[in-house]
Parts: structure tokens; sequence; C-alpha cells
């Protein structure tokens, strides 16, 4: 028997538990698809079970998931967590697997709010062990408690950076430098939206405090870096950088990169929707309407997979995706939809007034990509950057061409990690624009199963089975 | 690399580890259990003359890869439980992917 639900919720994180939840409170029927263990996705980890010392180091931000949890669990929704969705059919079905079944359930809507990931940004050495992601070290922090031992390097760009360098100094973490490659001076680009961040000022205030935490702590903070790279021969034994005239070098037993967060897209490019480029952020997102609707009219994206708005916005994004479906399933009337979505944006419109100004001053240049002829580009099957160069020289211009034959982006992160740099690398090699380059094809599965999963699989193909063919023909 | 918050006291389970018994922190993840006892290697790369580590943390590089009861999955997204058996196959010629 085929399950089958009004709404498949896939993703348990701040979008994902809001959606769900309104959509529980309407009464309706409501699966919950979640890869992880527990629910909170990335930035509500653990939300259920942190102590209450690190709820303190990490603050009112991480403690905003916890109402937000219980909202999720008082309902009677179909929780299903450690799920991994590795195929989505626009038409209403989706395949799962968990605990070594794969499966198949149908829904009248389905909301993928499957967030964001680090921009991953390819350096010389970012394979060593010891180069780790400062959202995912943040991770480790907020599900297990882990805290990073020796000395720590932090570089790259962005809020989320600056905040882990703090939770880090509150810590007494041994901090060797933060290593910025956001300008010295901004760009002009962020005085326009400078005037909407300052109706938050409260905002800005925390960014401020965020600032004079490095500052107090002594910690060299340097700002323009470039020629990021990262030493050592079986694991990370220094960082290197290059800052003004002065080639700077720290012992590191831990690096941490961030490069700000882009959207996960591909349970929708793997779906087929359609994508548009963000020109200031360098990213691809799902187009979506006002509800978050995809171009299928049964799929929509809630969340920061949709567009990298935060935490808060994602839950207030997830609440505007439900009304709309709760009114489509007839569970509310449209001008109570219409009524509550006026609160719902408000809260929205007041959340993203410093949206803007922050992209705007940490955005991607292209100048941080520093592509060095022996930089693994593809972590996966291990292609260099001047194997890419090489196939690039010969007249493989599009990503997909270029996958085939150097094998870059056909490991099992199916091109995840190196997809958007690679996009980059050929926008540079050839002076086309990034967004004019392509993207690769995404097929199912969406993450990697055994075959014997997929030939237990229990399906509803047909009605006859090839049995009857064969007792017709006798 | 990193270290456990042993503040606060903590059930823990036993895992066998590379045919070795562990204790290690329940409720965590495989990838987070092991980088708390100092483990930086994860596999071998089934690609290339290195070994991997954990490097995103969120489920999306695939880096943290390894066998958990006989099947490969990521690290970071399994919870550790008593009795799970992990093997990395560090030390076996390319037989690992």
């Amino acid at each position: 028997m085929i399950r089958h639900y009004d709404v498949i919720v896939i993703g348990a994180g701040p979008a994902g538990m809001a959606c769900s939840a309104s959509l529980g409170e309407m009464g309706l029927d409501v699966l919950v698809l979640d890869e992880q263990e527990v629910p909170g996705g990335q930035i509500y980890r653990n939300i259920e079970s942190c102590p209450v010392q690190r709820m303190e180091v990490l603050g009112e931000d991480y403690a905003r998931g916890q109402p937000l949890a219980a909202r999720f669990r008082a309902r009677d929704l179909t929780r299903e967590q450690g799920a991994s969705v590795w195929q989505v059919e626009p038409e209403g079905r989706v395949y799962y697997s968990r605990d070594g079944i794969s499966q198949m359930v149908t829904g009248n809507y389905i909301v993928a709010a499957t967030g964001a990931m680090e921009r991953p940004v390819p350096i010389p050495g970012w394979t060593l062990p010891g180069v780790m992601g400062a959202g995912g070290a943040n991770n480790l922090y907020k599900e297990a408690g882990l805290t990073p031992t020796g000395r720590v390097v932090l570089a790259g760009s962005g809020p989320l950076l600056l905040l882990e360098a703090c939770q880090l100094i509150e810590k007494g973490v041994d901090i060797a430098a933060i290593l910025e490659t956001t300008p010295k001076i901004p760009s002009p680009k962020v005085v326009p939206p400078a005037f909407p961040a300052a109706l938050r000022p409260d905002f800005l205030y925390k960014g401020v405090k965020m600032l004079k935490v490095i500052r107090n702590s002594g910690v060299p903070h340097y700002k323009g870096i470039t020629n990021l790279e990262a030493l050592g021969t079986d694991e990370l034994e220094s960082v290197r950088c290059v800052a003004g005239e002065e080639q700077l070098e720290f012992d590191a037993d831990l690096l941490l990169l961030h490069f700000g967060v882009i959207p996960g897209t591909h349970i929708f490019r793997q779906m087929g929707c359609r994508h548009e480029w963000n020109s200031v952020q360098r990213y691809w997102h799902p187009a979506c309407d006002e509800w978050g609707r995809t171009n299928f009219e049964k799929v929509f994206a809630a969340g920061d997979g949709a567009y990298v708005h935060g935490a808060v916005a994602a839950g207030l994004k997830g609440e505007l995706t439900a009304l709309e479906i709760g009114t489509c399933l007839g569970a509310i009337q449209a001008d109570e939809r219409d009524q509550r979505a006026a609160e719902v944006r408000r809260h929205l419109r007041s959340d993203l007034f410093p949206r803007p100004f922050v992209d705007a001053m940490y955005a991607p240049r292209p100048e941080m990509f520093s592509f060095h002829d022996d930089t693994i580009l593809c972590r996966c099957e291990n292609v260099t950057v001047k194997q890419v160069l090489d196939v690039i020289a010969d007249g493989c211009l599009d990503p997909n061409e270029i996958k085939i034959v150097t094998r870059c982006g056909m490991g099992p992160c199916q091109g995840r990690m190196c997809g958007p740099a690679l996009a980059e690398l050929v926008a540079l090699t050839t002076s086309e624009k990034v967004e004019n380059v392509g993207v690769f094809s995404i097929r199912p599965p969406l993450k990697g199963i055994p075959l014997k999963e997929l030939a237990a699989m229990d399906l509803e193909i047909a009605t006859s089975g090839p049995a009857k063919l064969f007792k017709d023909a006798k | 690399m990193f270290k456990h918050d042993t503040s606060i006291p903590k059930e823990t389970v036993t895992v066998t580890f590379d045919g070795s018994p562990v204790n290690v922190p329940a409720g965590v993840s495989v990838a987070a259990a092991l980088l708390g006892k100092g483990e930086k290697h994860f596999r071998k790369s089934p690609s290339g003359p290195r070994t991997t580590s954990p490097h995103c943390l969120m489920g999306v590089c695939y880096e943290c890869l390894m066998e958990i009861d006989g099947v490969k999955r990521q690290s970071c997204l399994v919870q550790v439980r008593e009795g799970m058996v992990i093997n990395r196959h560090l030390h076996n010629e390319g037989g690992e992917e």
C-alpha cells in the first residue's frame, strides 16, 4: 500500500518545522521527512536537548528555535527522522530511504525546505584533515559539545565567520588569526542598502558587539586577505595568506573556512524547477511566487533553500507556504489566509531590512577564488584545477561536458562541493558571465543508496504483473 | 583537534571501531563521536592518494563516509548506538568504493 498525505514536507529546520506545524494546526495530514536524526536543521541543530551551558554560549538567536520545536512537536504530524529523500517527482511522488528501506509516498503538495549550505570555495590544501567549515564546527558544538583544541585559524567572509569567532573567543579557544577576504574598505554598493538596515538598530548593535568582542580579545584580525592556503603533508600544519604587501603564515591545528551560505538546490534541479540567479550573492535559487510556489503547481520551496534570508525569515516563509497550501486544500478560507499572511509579511519585512546591506557587505568577489593549478576542485574524484583548465582549453565549456571528460562532479556528493566553483572557474577562464556558464544536470538518486534497497522496493506500478501476461499467451 | 565537553556527565555507548571497542558519548553523530576521540582520518579517498576527514558536517560533502553496520553512510548524519560496528578500511588497498 502506498501511503498518501495532504502535504509532504522535506526538512525539519526552521522553515520545515514552521510550515508543518502550521499545516498540522489546520488539521491537515502531514508527513515530515528529515535527514537528521533529530529536528532543528543546521541552525537549530539539537535544539531539543542542548544543555543549558551550551545554550548560553549559543545565545538568543539559537534559543529562538526552542518554541518553534515545541510547536512542531505539539501537533499530530507523521515525523520521520533519518529519512534521506533521493527522488522527487513534481506530480507528488517522493522516494526516500530510511533504516535501510526505500519507499515511495505520495502527497497532494510537496514542500522542499531543504535549507542552505556553506559556499564551498576551493583553496590549496582544503582537503587536508584539519580544514573544516566554520558552520560545521559550530554544528559539532551544538550537537556534541565539541570545542576545538590547539591553534585555530578562521578564514573567509561573512557574519557567520565573525559569530563563530566570537563564540570561540568566549570559550577560551586559542585563535591564531581571523583572516577575512572581505575588503578593508567596503564597496560603494553597500551605501544604498545601509538605509533600510538602519531601521533595525538592534541588528546593527549585534554586529558592532561582535566586532568589539574580537577587538578586545586581541586576536590578530586581517581584512582583504588574498592567496589563502592550507599547508601540511598528512594533515593541516599551517595557514598562509597575503595581507597587503605582507605574506603571513600561522601554525594551526584547525582551519575553519566560511564564505557565506548558498541554497542547496539539488532537489529542485532534479525536479526540473526553474531557477534564478542572485547576482549579488552569486548563487542559483528556485524561482518562486510570494508563497514559495515553484513553476510546478504542487511543489513549494520554503526557507533558505529558496533564497538565503536567515533562520527567522525561513520560519516565516514556511508559514506563508503553509497558509497557501491550507487554502488550496480547503482547510482555511482565502480571506483568513490573506489576513494571517499580512501579519507574517510585516514581520518578514522588518526581519529583512538589514539583509541587502549584509549581502552587499559580504558579497562574494571572484578574487576570493584563488584557483591554483594543483588545488583539488572536486574532492570526491580528486580532480584538480589544472585538469579542468586543460579540457576548457580543448573547448569543453559546459559543466556537464567537463564532468564527463574529467569526472569533476561525478562522485558521491554529486557536484554539491565543486559545482559552484567550477562555474566560476569556467567564467573566469572564458570571460563569460558565470550565470551563462550552465550547471550540472542533477539526476536521481539525490543521495547514494544500495542497489539492493532499490530492488526491494514495493512499487505498485501496474495492476497486471508479468505472470498474467504469460498466462494469456498460453 | 576537538575535545568533548566533560563538564556535563553524559551517558555513553560502546561501539566497535575498526575492530576495537570504544566508549563514546550517547546521542551524538558518529563523526562527532570520533572527532572527539581525536580521530581525523575517516577513510581513504577512493580516487586519490589521500585520507579524507569530515569537512562540512551537514550531510553535503561525503568526506565522512564510513561503513556503519555494513552500509556506507555519512557519519555526520548517523547517531552512535550501542553495539554499532564502524569500519574505516584505511588499510585496504583500493577496496573501499
